[in-house]
């Protein structure tokens, strides 16, 4: 019987192949602009290397100041000093490393200039993430204590400074600002999107210039918060809230006018959405996933409304196939079923074009190098989610309408 | 005419509303699309004002090094300008061209007032990026008086502020112990690249005896390569043991920064292409439909003297009458927009968003539309009267 109906469907799909080509036109790029849109947020938000821990870690990535009117407000990440006092001295988390948003600096060799990035970080830093090391090993605390000149690169850089492909270069020099550092450690670079772990060297934060000395509030460090187990995050938030709350007055003021200190320790996501936005209020929340939902709908509504259009306008011509089949003997039900599966049909053969679609694109986007290390992958919850909306859609609009008429007449079905 | 095309569409309102609401997302659609279009496109027409070819810019940190900061300014900025490489240098605030660090402050002269961009540079400023003035002069060193601090402003903060006056000379007063004088108007100065708006800017003269404001502007005589740079580099470093010093040259940042805008507008506009011309696709196939549904009501218009001209006047009349009604409804909430000037974009770049996209959608309902009743209107009335 359903291979009967996959025959009449197929039939039905080449009988007017424009409409066919309409109709898969619009499923397929629905569903392809949502696949690589949702593999970008996943990209960003979810889980991947170098932070495969993400789950159960939690961000402190600016402080806010402020005074009570909200005037003036001065805004960045916290200085070695104030983290380490109060983010380094939970008892709750697993682990918490700190390390500073990454810099600029160039470095010369055999008249080539390389541009680098640069992150200084603390010995908890490769615990809290998840290097992959081609050679070498990460600093321990040890190097940090006798202030080493020794750094982590990357592959890349690898490749860039010390030119002979393959060779192990542990141990050799790399010169950047004047300054000599040995080697200690390659990894697998990662992709600048990740900001809080992406760099081209890794520097202990003792080396030259990190400024982890700086005495005030405000500096270049944020920290991340390696909870033993999801469920103690809560905790450790409430321990973090209960040490800021305790912050003298004279650190807040910073030398300036502020009163109110804001500084919360939170999940990738929250802390993703708190840089879009002003401050942690509801109504900004609203406004925001609000401007993200209308423009979604806007995109996403268009090729529906035209589906569904479509769909309804070619009904007719299928009257006088629905009148000799109930002539015949048919039941509703058996028409019903005959419509369904026509849709699914084609839904999913929109579905198959929409994934080789995205995966092609995908794969552009990888190796376009637009993003170095880009690794974004096909979410196959988010097709399996995209392809059951078609489907409401088509089901909506192709066999509520086939349904009303199989109800009608045989001979007024006949008749048109 | 008109009121018949409007009856004849009122009679079948239940097929036509799914139109119209299509019609309707597809022009708010190309309303956002356009807009963000025509912004764009009219900050491109206007030149940036300065030249970035050959000019380099040296950013310095001074980390730990707290002793002696503007002396060692001095000397580097002494010795940067003694190399044959170098044409000319000015060291300025952290928001050189191209970066993305900003500031900016309210400036008030008797009513008027104005958000402005704010750059601190030193006397050479003009020279390095030959930014030619409109008027008056670049400030000197001689100018340097401790109350009244010389400043250029541009074109655009000139009539913000001044209208139509002359404001060389003018002072623009901060508090009871300082003013800013005007000495010089330059055109236009966008220093985040040609996709800035031309916004006001303002120059302040540079206090070298403080510590910061250490950003560099380098002038390289044309030819010179990463060699020169590494020296410089090694160079400043000898001086400055502590200090951190990254070289960008303004040709790439600039680059960067274009990116920045150029990427999403790219993806919107690929992704609202493909969905218009599904749209369009789909308007298509559904006018093919339902004009081919008609031919009993062509064939006996045709048989009582109407000629293929006329009936074709007809269809596409009927699709144009539908189209204005949905864009009706759309211009109620585009026109939000200019009216409560949300983004703080002028109405102009509204308004001309607004009709190029009235003019688009016109353009494909009647392409979808002509093939169509084209098709039906050579219809022979015999043939069409006999299927009846």
């Amino acid at each position: 019987m359903l291979a009967n109906y996959i025959k009449i469907a197929w039939k039905v799909l080449l009988r007017h192949p424009f409409y066919t080509f309409i109709t898969l036109f619009g499923i397929s790029l629905t569903l392809t602009v949502l696949m690589v849109l949702a593999s970008f947020v996943d990209h960003l938000l979810g889980a991947h290397y170098p932070e495969y821990k993400r789950s159960r870690t939690l961000y402190i990535t600016s402080v806010l100041q402020t005074d009570s009117t909200r005037t003036s407000r001065s805004m960045g990440p916290a200085s070695f000093k104030f983290m380490s006092q109060y983010a380094k001295s939970l008892k709750t988390p697993e682990k918490v490393s700190l390390s500073s948003m990454f810099g600029f600096t160039n470095t010369y060799v055999n008249g080539k200039r390389i541009k680098l990035n640069t992150k200084f970080t603390d010995a908890e830093f490769w615990y809290a993430t998840d290097f992959e090391f081609l050679e070498g090993k990460p600093y321990n605390e040890q190097n940090i204590k006798n202030g080493d000149h020794v750094v982590v690169i990357t592959d890349a850089l690898k490749k860039q400074y010390f030119e002979d492909n393959g060779q192990p270069v542990v141990g050799k020099k790399i010169e950047i600002e004047n300054i000599v550092y040995q080697v200690i450690g390659v990894v697998k670079g990662s992709p600048v999107t990740r900001v809080y772990t992406y760099s081209d060297v890794y520097f202990p934060y003792t080396a030259p210039k990190s400024n982890y000395q700086n005495a005030g509030l405000r500096g270049n460090f944020t920290a991340m918060i390696l909870a033993k187990d999801e469920k103690d995050l809560g905790a450790i938030k409430a321990e973090f809230d209960a040490g800021i709350a305790r912050v003298p007055k004279s650190v807040i003021r910073d030398g300036q006018q502020y009163t109110i200190l804001e500084v919360k320790a939170n999940t990738y996501f929250d802390q993703f959405l708190y840089t879009f936005m002003r401050d942690d209020s509801v109504q900004q929340k609203v406004i925001f996933y609000s401007v993200i939902f209308l423009v979604l709908l806007m995109f996403m509504g268009l090729p529906a409304i035209n589906l569904v259009n479509v769909n309804v306008s070619r009904i007719l011509e299928r009257a006088s196939e629905i009148g000799v089949r109930k002539a015949f003997g048919a039941p509703s039900k058996a028409l019903l079923w005959q419509f369904i599966i026509e849709n699914m049909f084609i839904t999913f053969i929109g579905g198959g074009f929409a994934l080789i679609l995205s995966s092609l694109i995908i794969q552009m986007i990888n190796s376009s190098g637009w993003i170095a290390y880009a690794d974004l992958t096909i979410n196959l919850v988010v097709f399996a989610i995209s392809i059951l909306v078609c489907l409401i859609f088509g089901l909506l609009s192709g066999v509520l309408p086939a349904f009303r008429m199989s109800k009608l007449k045989i001979v007024d079905a006949l008749k048109s | 005419m008109l009121r018949h095309l409007f009856k004849l569409i009122w009679n079948k309102k239940g097929a036509h509303s799914l139109l119209i609401i299509e019609i309707w997302a597809s022009f708010l659609v190309l309303f956002g699309v356009l807009t963000l279009m025509v912004f764009n496109i009219s900050n491109y027409m206007q030149p940036i004002g300065f030249e970035y070819k050959n000019v380099w810019t040296l950013d310095l940190n001074n980390n730990q090094d707290t002793t002696e900061v503007a002396e060692k300014m001095q000397r580097i900025m002494d010795r940067i300008r003694s190399y044959p490489e170098v044409e000319s240098a000015s060291r300025m605030s952290s928001n050189s061209p191209f970066s993305a660090s900003q500031m900016s402050e309210r400036f008030e002269y008797k009513k008027a007032g104005t958000q402005t961009d704010k750059y601190i540079v030193d006397e050479d400023f003009s020279k390095t990026l030959n930014l030619p003035l409109l008027s008056g002069r670049w400030y000197q060193r001689q100018d340097w008086v401790a109350k009244f601090i010389p400043v250029v402003i541009n074109k655009k903060m000139q009539t913000e502020l001044f209208g139509e006056e002359n404001p060389i000379g003018k002072l623009i007063k901060i508090d009871d112990k300082l003013s800013y004088k005007i000495v010089g108007v330059v055109d236009k100065f966008k220093a985040k690249g040609e996709f800035m708006s031309d916004n006001s800017a303002i120059f302040i003269m540079l206090d070298k005896t403080r510590q910061w404001d250490k950003n560099i502007l380098v002038n390289t005589k044309p030819g010179t390569d990463a060699n020169f740079e590494a020296k410089l580099v090694k160079d400043i470093a000898g001086m400055t043991k502590d200090w951190g010093i990254e070289v960008s040259y303004l040709t790439e940042s600039r680059k960067t920064r274009h990116n920045l805008t150029l990427v999403p507008v790219m993806i919107f506009l690929i992704i609202s292409g493909f969905l218009l011309t599904n749209v369009a696709l789909g308007l298509f196939g559904i006018l093919n439909l339902s004009i081919a549904k008609r031919r009993n009501e062509i064939g006996l218009r045709r048989a009582m003297g109407a000629t293929e001209g006329n009936v074709t006047t007809q269809f596409l009349g009927e699709i144009w009458v539908l189209a204005t009604l949905s864009m009706v409804v759309g211009l109620l909430f585009a026109i939000q927009f200019p009216l409560m000037n949300v983004f703080n974009i002028e109405s102009r770049i509204y308004i001309l968003a607004i009709l190029a996209a009235i003019l688009i959608i016109f353009l494909i309902v009647t392409l979808c539309a002509w093939y169509p009743s084209r098709q039906a209107s050579r219809i022979h009335p015999a043939v069409a009267l006999h299927e009846e």
